[in-house]
C-alpha cells in the first residue's frame, strides 16, 4: 500500500487546533487511517518549475522533481527550502477525499466532534463552455469523457500548492489507475481564454506547446505531442496509455491555445503558482463517474482549504448532450436503524443513528422508521447502505462495542486429510525422524534432473514464474528431502527426516484441472545405511494403516540404484516407493553420504482397506 | 561375617598391608597397575567405611616449562654463549655471536646479563670478553638451577621432595630462576598418603572376600541372578551425553496445529480447497472486480497448465456476473462494468484460503455453521527476509441468523487469547469482500509496539447475496507465518523453510 505524507502544520491549520501527534495518530487508527509513523522531510525548490519536493535524507536532494520529473540531483538546480513535519499514512484507496489535508481535517472534525452533517460549498452557474470532439471516443484516442470546474478566490503557498500537487499524484493512482481511468489537469485561469474551451482529438504533429517545465522563452522548448512522447519525462511515463492512438487528446482555449495533453501533461504557459488566484480544473477518462469522482475530490478539497474560495460550474457540450459540472448533488441512500442495530449488535435509536452519521460528514436525517442519508459527493465509496452501517459503527468507536457470545450451536469436525496427516506425522515421528517443511514451489530442473524423477508431464506449470527456481507445483516431496539433506551437510549424521503434506497434479477430470494428492516422505542418511533400514521402515509404515502388503516389485528409475529401488503393492496400488538414492543424484545435492529415501501415497493409505 | 568388598578394594587393602608405609595415591595405582581415578574413587570408599585413614599433605610439583626448550640438556643459554665464545680465542663481536652460538639475537640480549652474574663474560664495547669464572672449554660444573632442569627434562614433572633425593639444590636453583619465568613451572599440589586404619588391619585378618566388578548388566546376570553377588563399576555422571537422534514435530507444524485446535475447540468444522483454483472462486465471488490491481499478474500466479477450469452452476455464475455489473439483487450499485466469464475461468493459484470459506458458503449456506481452513496460499512475491511466494493462512466465517460485528469483535479476541494474545486491538479497516471490516493488532511485548495480525469483517451483501446465503457472514484471515517469526524470534522468514536440523532441534518442544 502506497503511502502518502500529511503534513502537520497544514493539517492542524485546516483542523482549527494542534494535538500531541500521539493523540492525532491514536485517533486515525480509531477511524481507520493507518500511520506508520511521522517524519521530518526536507523541502527543496525545483529551479526549473518551482515546484515543491521532499527528500528524508539530510544531505541528499530528492531525485526527481514532484512538479516537472526533472533529475534534481544530476541538474543540482533545487534550493533548500526549510523543513516540515509529515504524518506518514497508508493511502486508503476508498477514501481519496483523506487524501489532501484539508479533506482529512475535514473528517476528522466530524469524528472528533467539532463539526457535524457535510458543509456545503458555494458553487455559482457559469457562462464557460466547454465543446467535445466526437472522434475522442473513436478507436484512434479512447479517451472520450471530461469533467470540468471554475474556483475563484483561492489563496495559493508552497505547501498548499504542494498539496495540491500531491492530491492529484494520489488520485491519479487511486481512482485514476495510473491516470488510464482519470487524469487530472489545473490552470491558471487568468491565462486562459474564455469561455469556449474545446477538447479535442488532434494529429501528433499538429501543434507545437510548450510542456510544464520547460522554458516558455526558448523557441526550441515548444513542441509536438509527437516529441513531447518521446522527449518529455512525464510523456516517456505515460506514453502508453495513448500508445497505438492515431491521435492525441487536447485541451484548447478559446483562442486555440494549448492548455493541456491529457493524460500526459500540462502547458507551461498556464502553469498554477502562488500568484494564481483563479484556477481551472479538469479531468478526462474513460467514464463520467469516474472523472466526476476526482473533479469533485480535487474541487472541494480546495473550497475547504480556502475559505473565501468560491467555485463556478461550466457546460461540457458532447455533440448536443449536454452536462453540467461539477454536479455535487449528494447520493440519497436509506438506512434501516433495525438492520444497523442488529448487524453491529449494538442497539441504536434512529436519531443515534441520524447522530452517528452526522459525525461521519453525511447529511443524515429521520424518514419515518428509517434514516435517509445525504451522502456527499466527494464520498466514492458507498455503493451499498451497508457502507453507510460501517460508518455508524466506527464513528460509535469499535472499542465501545459490547462483547456478544454467538448462540447457534454448531459441531467441531476436523478435515479427513488433516486427519491423516497428523496420523502419519505421529507414525514418523514415532520412527525417530525429524520432520522438516518445505515450500510446495519447484522447477522442472529441480524435479526431473537434479532428482531424477520420471517425467510423466503431469506439473501444474506457472504463466509467469517470478524465479527459474519456482515455475511449478511439486509433484513429489522427495526433492524436498533432498534439498533439506543438502542444506545440512554440516551437521553431523546419520540425519533422519520427513514431510507430510500435499503435491499437486494436472488431471483433467479434476473440477480445477488440477488436484492436490497427501503423501509422506522419509530420508535416512549417513555410513552404514542402506536398503534394508528403508525397507523395514516403509513396511511399518505401510502397516500401520491396516494395508496389506501384498507385493513388492523393482523400481527403476534415475532416482535409486539399479536393483536397489522398490514399490509396495497393496491392493494392486503402489502405496509406497524407496530405495538406496543413486550416486548420481547425491552428487547433484553435494551429499556425501549414502541416502535412502521412500514416498507414501498417504491419499491411497488413509483410505478404509 | 563381614560385607564383601568390591574387587578393587580388596587389591588394594591387600596392597597396603603388604607393602606398608603411607603411599600417595598415584603409588598405590602405579603398584596395582591401574589409572589414577578409580583407585582414587576406590580409597574415598574405603576411607568413609573407615578401613583406610587418608592424609592429606600439600606437595610442591616442579616441571620444566616451555622456555626450559632452549635450555638443551640443562645447559643454560649464557653456557652455551660462553663456550662460543670461549672457542673463538675468547673474545668476539656481540653482532658476530648469534653466528658463532647458534642462539638468537633476543637469547643473546637476555644473555649478557646472567653471563655477567655468573662471571662467565663481561661485555666490553662493541665486544664481549671470556671473564674469570669461566675455564676450560665447557666452563665450570653445572649449575643448581642447570641440574634442576636437566632432571625435569629427563624426568618430566616431580615433586620437589624427590628432586632433592637426587641430591639437587633445589632451594638454590629456584632462586636462581626466581626472575626466569616460564623455565621451571612450580605448582603446589596436595598430596593424599593412605595408610591402614586399626578397623582395616582388623578386616584383614578376618579375611577379605572379593565381590567381581562388570561394567554392564547382562541378561545373564539378570537370568542366573548374579547381578546379587558383583558390584557395578560407577560411572563418571558429569561427563557430557550424546546427542540422540530425535523425532520433533517442526516448529511451524506446531503453530498450524495450535490454529486448528483453537478453531476445533470453539465448535468450527474444517474445510479444504484446491491450489489451483478458478478466479472466479478466489475474486469474482468475493467482489472483486476484475480490473482489481490484486488480479493482476505482477501479484497472482496464473498457471499456465491448466489454463481453464470449470465454473459451478449457470445461476450462480449469472448472479455473480449481475452483482458485479449492476448490484444484481445485492440492494448495490454494482462495479457497473462488463463483467468478462474468460477472466472468472482462468486458473490462478489461490491467493487466500479465503477462496475455501467462500466455497463452503456456496455449498451450503445454511445457518448455523463454522467453517475453517488453514493452508498455504500463494501470491507472486520475490523471496526474501519478509516474503515468500507461499504462506500459510488460516480463514474462517461463521453463518449465523443472530451473528453481528460485535459478535466476530468476541470471538477474535477469544481466538487470540487462545493463540496467546492478551492485549487486543481493533481498528477499522478496508478490504474489498467485507463490510463492516477490521483489522486486528495484538500487542507485541517484544516490541513494545501494536502489531498487526489479520483482516476481518462481515461479508458483503454483494459476496453473501448471490450464494443465495440472508444472514450475516463474519469472515476473517490471518497469515501464520508471521505469528511463528514472532514465537520463535526469527528476523528472517525464510528460516521456517531452510529445515536447519541445529535449529530444529535447539527449539524447544514445549513452549
Amino acid at each position: 500500500m502506497p503511502v502518502i505524507g500529511i503534513p502537520l502544520d497544514e493539517f492542524f491549520a485546516f483542523y482549527g487546533q494542534t494535538l500531541e501527534v500521539e493523540e492525532l495518530v491514536e485517533q486515525l487508527h480509531r477511524f481507520g487511517c493507518s500511520v506508520e509513523g511521522w517524519a521530518t522531510l526536507r523541502r527543496y525548490r525545483c529551479a526549473r518549475c518551482g515546484a515543491i519536493s521532499e527528500s528524508a535524507e539530510q544531505d541528499l536532494l530528492p531525485a526527481l522533481c514532484d512538479g516537472c520529473g526533472c533529475d534534481l540531483r544530476s541538474d543540482g538546480a533545487a534550493s533548500f527550502e526549510g523543513e516540515v513535519r509529515v504524518l506518514k499514512m497508508e493511502l486508503l484507496a476508498v477514501r481519496p477525499d483523506l487524501f489532501h489535508p484539508a479533506g482529512l481535517a475535514r473528517a476528522m472534525r466530524g469524528f472528533l466532534g467539532q463539526d457535524r452533517g457535510a458543509p456545503v460549498y458555494r458553487i455559482e452557474q457559469g457562462k464557460w463552455e466547454l465543446t467535445v470532439d466526437p472522434a475522442l471516443a473513436g478507436p484512434e484516442v479512447r479517451r472520450p469523457r471530461i469533467a470540468a470546474a471554475i474556483v475563484h478566490d483561492l489563496c495559493f503557498d508552497d505547501a498548499s500548492l504542494r498539496s495540491l500537487m500531491k492530491l492529484q499524484e494520489n488520485l491519479h493512482w487511486a481512482l485514476g489507475r495510473d491516470r488510464k481511468l482519470a487524469s487530472i489537469g489545473v490552470y491558471d485561469l487568468e491565462r486562459v481564454a474564455g469561455p469556449r474551451l474545446e477538447y479535442r482529438a488532434a494529429e501528433p504533429d499538429a501543434v507545437r506547446f510548450v510542456p510544464l517545465g520547460f522554458d516558455t522563452e526558448d523557441p526550441a522548448a515548444a513542441l509536438t505531442p509527437e516529441e513531447i512522447l518521446e522527449r518529455h519525462p512525464k510523456g516517456r511515463a505515460f506514453a502508453r496509455l495513448l500508445a497505438g492512438a492515431g491521435r492525441v487528446p487536447l485541451l484548447l482555449d478559446a483562442e486555440g491555445t494549448v492548455l493541456s495533453m491529457p493524460p500526459i501533461i500540462n502547458s507551461e504557459a498556464t502553469r498554477v503558482t502562488t500568484d494564481t488566484r483563479h484556477a481551472l480544473i479538469d479531468v478526462t477518462g474513460m467514464e463520467d463517474r469516474h472523472v466526476e469522482r476526482a473533479l469533485n475530490i480535487v474541487l472541494t478539497s480546495l473550497l475547504e482549504g480556502c475559505p473565501d474560495a468560491w467555485g463556478e460550474s461550466l457546460e461540457v457540450n458532447y455533440a448536443g448532450d449536454r452536462r453540467r459540472t461539477p454536479d455535487l448533488t449528494p447520493q440519497v441512500v436509506e438506512v434501516d436503524p433495525d438492520a444497523a442495530s442488529a448487524l453491529i449488535g449494538q442497539r441504536w435509536s434512529p436519531q443515534e443513528v441520524v447522530e452517528l452519521l452526522r459525525r461521519m460528514r453525511h447529511d443524515a436525517s429521520l424518514a419515518g422508521s428509517r434514516v435517509r442519508v445525504d451522502v456527499p459527493a466527494w464520498r466514492a465509496d458507498i455503493l451499498h447502505p451497508r457502507d453507510l452501517i460501517e460508518d455508524v459503527a466506527i464513528a460509535y468507536g469499535y472499542d465501545n462495542l459490547p462483547r456478544v457470545e454467538l448462540s447457534g450451536a454448531t459441531f467441531a469436525q476436523a478435515h479427513p486429510r488433516e486427519i491423516a496427516c497428523a496420523r502419519a506425522r505421529q507414525v514418523l515421528l514415532g520412527l525417530g525422524a525429524m520432520e522438516v517443511m518445505t515450500l510446495a514451489l519447484s522447477c522442472e530442473e529441480t524435479t526431473y534432473q537434479r532428482t531424477a524423477l520420471p517425467d510423466e508431464d503431469r506439473q501444474v506449470k506457472l504463466e509467469h514464474p517470478i524465479s527459474v527456481e519456482q515455475t511449478m507445483l511439486r509433484i513429489s516431496l522427495i526433492p524436498g528431502l533432498m534439498e533439506t539433506l543438502a542444506v545440512n551437510l554440516g551437521h553431523s549424521y546419520p540425519q533422519r527426516l520427513f514431510e507430510v503434506g500435499s503435491v499437486s497434479l494436472a488431471d483433467a477430470a479434476a473440477e480445477t484441472g488440477a488436484r492436490e494428492e497427501v503423501r509422506a516422505a522419509l530420508a535416512l542418511a549417513g555410513d552404514g545405511t542402506g536398503y534394508a533400514d528403508i525397507r523395514a521402515m516403509a513396511d511399518r509404515f505401510v502397516a500401520e494403516w491396516g494395508w496389506s502388503i501384498d507385493e513388492v516389485r523393482p523400481v527403476e528409475d534415475g532416482l535409486f540404484l539399479p536393483g536397489r529401488g522398490a514399490g509396495i503393492w497393496s491392493s494392486g496400488h503402489c502405496v509406497a516407493r524407496f530405495g538406496e538414492v543413486h550416486p548420481a543424484v547425491l552428487e547433484n545435492y553435494r551429499v556425501i553420504h549414502p541416502v535412502v529415501i521412500a514416498e507414501f501415497d498417504l491419499e491411497f493409505l488413509s483410505r478404509m482397506p | 561375617m563381614n560385607e564383601a568388598l568390591r574387587e578393587l578394594d580388596v587389591r588394594l587393602l591387600q596392597c597396603l598391608a603388604n607393602d606398608g608405609g603411607q603411599p600417595t595415591v598415584t603409588e598405590l595405582a602405579g603398584r596395582l597397575g591401574l589409572d589414577q581415578s578409580p583407585v582414587a574413587a576406590a580409597v574415598t570408599g574405603l576411607a568413609e567405611q573407615g578401613l583406610v585413614a587418608i592424609e592429606e599433605q600439600a606437595l610442591l610439583e616442579l616441571k620444566a616449562g616451555a622456555r626450559a626448550e632452549r635450555w638443551e640438556e640443562g645447559r643454560c643459554p649464557e653456557r652455551r654463549v660462553a663456550a662460543a665464545l670461549a672457542a673463538a680465542g675468547g673474545r668476539a663481536g656481540i653482532r658476530e655471536l648469534p653466528a658463532i652460538s647458534g642462539l638468537e639475537a633476543k637469547e643473546i640480549g637476555q644473555a649478557l646479563k646472567y653471563l655477567a652474574q655468573r662471571g662467565w663474560a663481561t661485555k666490553q664495547g662493541a665486544e664481549l670478553v671470556v671473564g674469570e669464572g669461566w675455564s676450560g672449554p665447557d666452563g665450570p660444573a653445572p649449575e643448581p638451577d642447570e641440574r634442576l632442569v636437566a632432571h625435569l627434562l629427563t624426568a618430566g614433572a616431580q615433586p620437589a621432595a624427590s628432586v632433592v633425593e637426587q641430591g639437587i639444590d633445589v632451594d638454590a636453583a629456584l632462586a636462581l630462576l626466581a626472575r626466569r619465568p616460564g623455565v621451571v613451572e612450580r605448582k603446589e599440589r596436595r598430596q593424599r598418603r593412605v595408610s591402614l586404619t586399626q578397623a582395616g588391619r582388623a578386616r584383614i585378618a578376618d579375611g577379605l572376600v572379593a565381590r567381581e566388578e562388570v561394567s554392564e548388566l547382562t541378561t545373564e546376570l539378570l537370568i542366573s541372578g548374579r547381578w546379587k553377588d558383583v558390584s557395578f563399576r560407577a560411572y563418571d555422571v558429569s561427563l557430557p551425553g550424546r546427542t540422540p537422534l530425535q523425532g520433533k514435530e517442526h516448529p511451524f507444524r506446531r503453530i498450524l496445529e495450535e490454529t486448528r485446535t483453537a478453531f476445533l475447540h470453539m465448535g468450527f468444522e474444517e474445510t479444504a480447497s484446491p491450489w489451483v483454483e478458478s478466479a472466479f472462486w478466489d475474486f469474482d465471488a468475493l467482489f472483486q472486480p476484475q480490473d482489481h490491481p490484486a488480479r493482476d499478474m505482477q501479484d497472482t500466479f496464473y498457471v499456465g497448465r491448466p489454463e481453464n477450469c470449470d465454473l459451478p452452476d449457470e445461476a450462480l455464475v449469472e448472479r455473480v456476473r449481475a452483482t458485479h455489473e449492476t448490484g444484481g439483487s445485492s440492494g448495490s450499485l454494482g462495479w457497473r462494468y462488463p463483467w468478462n466469464r474468460q477472466l472468472a475461468q482462468r486458473c490462478v493459484l489461490r491467493t487466500h484460503t479465503t477462496a475455501a470459506t467462500v466455497r463452503e458458503l456456496a455449498r451450503d449456506p445454511a445457518p448455523p455453521r463454522k467453517v475453517f481452513c488453514v493452508g498455504p496460499v500463494f501470491r507472486r512475491e520475490t523471496i526474501d527476509y519478509k516474503h515468500l511466494p507461499v504462506f500459510h493462512q488460516v480463514d474462517g466465517i461463521v453463518i449465523d441468523q443472530g451473528a453481528s460485528f460485535s459478535a466476530l469483535l468476541t470471538l477474535l479476541a477469544t481466538f487470540y487469547r487462545k493463540m496467546g494474545f492478551e492485549r487486543i486491538q481493533f481498528r477499522p479497516a478496508f478490504f474489498p469482500y467485507t463490510e463492516p471490516s477490521v483489522e486486528v493488532f495484538v500487542w507485541m511485548d517484544s516490541r513494545q509496539d501494536w502489531v498487526e495480525m489479520g483482516g476481518s469483517g462481515i461479508f458483503r451483501p454483494e459476496v453473501t447475496e448471490p450464494l443465495g446465503c440472508r444472514v450475516p457472514v463474519l469472515a476473517w484471515g490471518l497469515g501464520l507465518e508471521r505469528l511463528a517469526m514472532f514465537r520463535y524470534g526469527l528476523s528472517d522468514i525464510r528460516e521456517l523453510y531452510l529445515s536447519h536440523l541445529d535449529w530444529l532441534e535447539e527449539v524447544p518442544q514445549c513452549r
